[in-house]
């Protein structure tokens, strides 16, 4: 689909916005174009105003139009909505085969998109039996979890339909016993039942396990970690699987590990400063270059990206020196600064990255100290749809909220299994979307979830007292008294179990 | 190289726009008021990839997900979208 885009002035559009839907002449000539929508650029570099367009017409005087100039009108457009929306650049257009570099007045592009699609419905793609159970529960009275009704659906055949009536029966009954009741603080359950088995966990902060040469934080610290929500983990590592066609091949696999692993100046080279001629001496390292896989022209590839700086290439002495152009002590020092981590190639953030083959099914996988999803997951031959690592806040900015969610469940489960510690899953469950209720992830503690709680009295119950007492107090906080620990404070009943039913007492009619 | 379809990666469950006739419904069904939903940044990934299919997607409006659940199959979650969310 095409759309229109042009360049127009912050008043016109704010003018537009408020008398939409309305005529817009415009100064350019759109005889031959037809457009459902149209994108504003204000600086030409990229559009920051979404437009639904009714019509596009030849212009014509008439008084309810909006002018964009006074004279040399030749076009009108009925403009139905006009949206601010995240500035694109234009360069995500494309006319024809070339992508737009940049909009003068006004041009037409398609934008580029990659089909998206929305995941075929879950419920949907449920095999039919597993659908007449369901259907057969709703019945007898009950909606049935889709893990049963998945189990019940294999033996449906085997029971006679009283029998299998009987069976949904006693399922629906075992639901009832088994539900929570209203009111109940679920909460506390879960802190208590996530709270004992940690104090068996170990306190060793570092536990070699899984693959071999690679250190991942395991046991309480790592727990620790995850409900508080850290920017960074203290080990961050992912494993990266890579698309079926790739999996087995070994020279693929190797070389998408060098692709990956992040290789600086330093790592494979020493700097010499000659202060004297003012020049810096880059001298290859040959052992560690070929460990690294690194030649002199990656280095000088690299070189050419650096400002500033003049560089020489010596074949003999095998060195490569650099000269600042700006002769200064300074320069020279800011210049060694920058080539020591300049990266020569790989991915920045992945240190180290190792394959491990699976002796049954003969597939590579690819470990990495060190994680940068976003860059990692826009490799050609890696499995954009499996590929995981163990930084939540990672996973929330590139995935999104839910994304975060499960891996906040999977990373604690997998913690807590590891050290042979069983934790019934909707614990975790409730925990991990507790930290993802706001639309962010939020640490469990005085930062996060409890530091926010709407009470005042409960929040200084917690912590830092005085602070949130203060504060309320210049702010004019009301408290209503809703919670448990405010409750308790002021010695009212709690509102929990039988403490949050009220119940009318209505007299005897005479 | 193209844009990523975060949509189909295994950690993200499945997220889906809800009509807007169909929001009084739910908040009906749920019995709440619309702020008291979850949240769910507009600049969220999964948001901006429904905004590639469904145009611009304006605060307020609510997305159904359906997550797989290990205890019941699947579940029914809604958030809204909202601008303003803190780190």
């Amino acid at each position: 689909m095409t759309s229109l885009l042009w360049k127009d002035t912050k008043t016109h559009v704010s003018e537009l916005k408020k008398r939409v839907p309305c005529d817009y002449a415009v100064d350019f000539d759109l005889k031959d174009v037809a457009a459902e929508d149209g994108y504003i650029t204000t600086d030409k570099k990229s559009v920051q105003y979404y437009v639904r367009i009714a019509e596009i017409s030849k212009f014509k005087e008439s008084e309810s139009l909006i002018l964009k100039k006074k004279t040399g009108l030749k076009s009108i457009i009925r403009v139905l909505e006009v949206m601010d929306i995240d500035p694109l650049p234009i360069s995500e257009f494309r006319k024809g085969k070339h992508k737009l570099s940049e909009v003068e007045t006004f041009d037409t592009g398609d934008r580029i998109l990659i089909k998206l699609e929305e995941k075929p419905s879950y419920l949907e793609t449920l095999d039919q039996k597993v659908k007449d159970v369901v259907a057969d529960a709703k019945k007898v009275g009950f909606d049935i979890p889709l893990s049963v009704a998945e189990k019940v659906s294999k033996h449906k055949k085997e029971m006679k339909p009283a029998v299998y009536k009987k069976f949904l029966e006693r399922i629906m009954a075992e639901l009832a016993r088994n539900g929570i009741d209203p009111h109940e603080a679920v909460g506390i359950i879960a802190a208590q039942s996530i709270g004992e088995p940690g104090t068996q966990m170990t306190m060793r902060t570092f536990h070699f396990a899984g693959v071999r040469e690679m250190n991942v934080t395991l046991g309480l610290p790592r727990l620790i970690e995850i409900v508080d929500a850290r920017r960074i983990p203290s080990t961050p590592s992912m494993t990266i699987y890579l698309k079926p066609e790739f999996e087995k091949e070994q020279d693929i696999v190797l070389n998408v590990v060098k692709k990956l692993e992040n290789t600086t100046v330093i790592d494979v080279a020493d700097i010499i400063t000659d202060v004297g001629e003012m020049t810096l001496s880059i001298v290859p390292d040959m052992p560690k270059m070929n460990d690294r896989l690194v030649e002199n022209s990656d280095i000088m590839d690299a070189l050419e990206k650096v400002k500033g700086i003049s560089v020489i290439s010596d074949e003999k002495d095998n060195r490569i020196t650099v000269k600042p152009t700006q002769e200064s002590f300074k320069k020279l020092y800011q210049v060694q600064e920058q080539l020591k981590v300049l990266t020569i190639k790989g991915i920045p953030g992945i240190k180290r990255a190792i394959a491990r083959i699976d002796n049954l099914t003969e597939a590579w996988t690819v470990y990495t100290q060190g994680s940068n999803l976003r860059e990692v997951l826009e490799l050609d031959e890696v499995d954009a749809s499996k590929t995981y690592t163990n930084d939540i806040i990672e996973v929330a900015s590139v995935l999104g909220i839910e994304a975060a969610k499960n891996a906040i469940f999977l990373e604690s489960q997998r913690t807590l299994a590891e050290q042979g510690l069983e934790v019934d899953q909707r614990h975790l469950m409730l925990v991990a979307d507790m930290m993802t209720f706001g639309g962010s992830v939020r640490a469990v503690g005085r930062t996060g979830i409890s530091g926010r709680k709407s009470s005042v009295l409960a929040r200084a119950a917690f912590e830092i007292t005085t602070k949130h007492l203060l504060r309320a107090g210049y702010l004019g906080e009301v408290d209503p008294l809703t919670g448990v620990a405010e409750n308790i404070i002021v010695g009212q009943p709690i509102t929990l179990g039988t403490g949050a039913v009220n119940l009318v007492y209505k007299g005897l009619k005479k | 190289m193209g844009k990523l379809n975060v949509l189909r990666h295994e950690l993200v469950p499945e997220h889906h726009l809800v009509k807007k006739e169909d929001e009084d419904k739910v908040l009906k069904e749920l019995n709440i008021a619309k702020d008291l939903l979850p949240k769910i940044s507009r600049n969220d990934p999964a948001v901006k990839a429904l905004e590639d299919i469904h145009g611009p997607l304006e605060e307020g409006r609510i997305i159904r997900i359906v997550r797989k659940s290990p205890t019941a199959g699947f579940s029914i979650y809604y958030r809204a979208i909202s601008g303003e969310i803190f780190k």
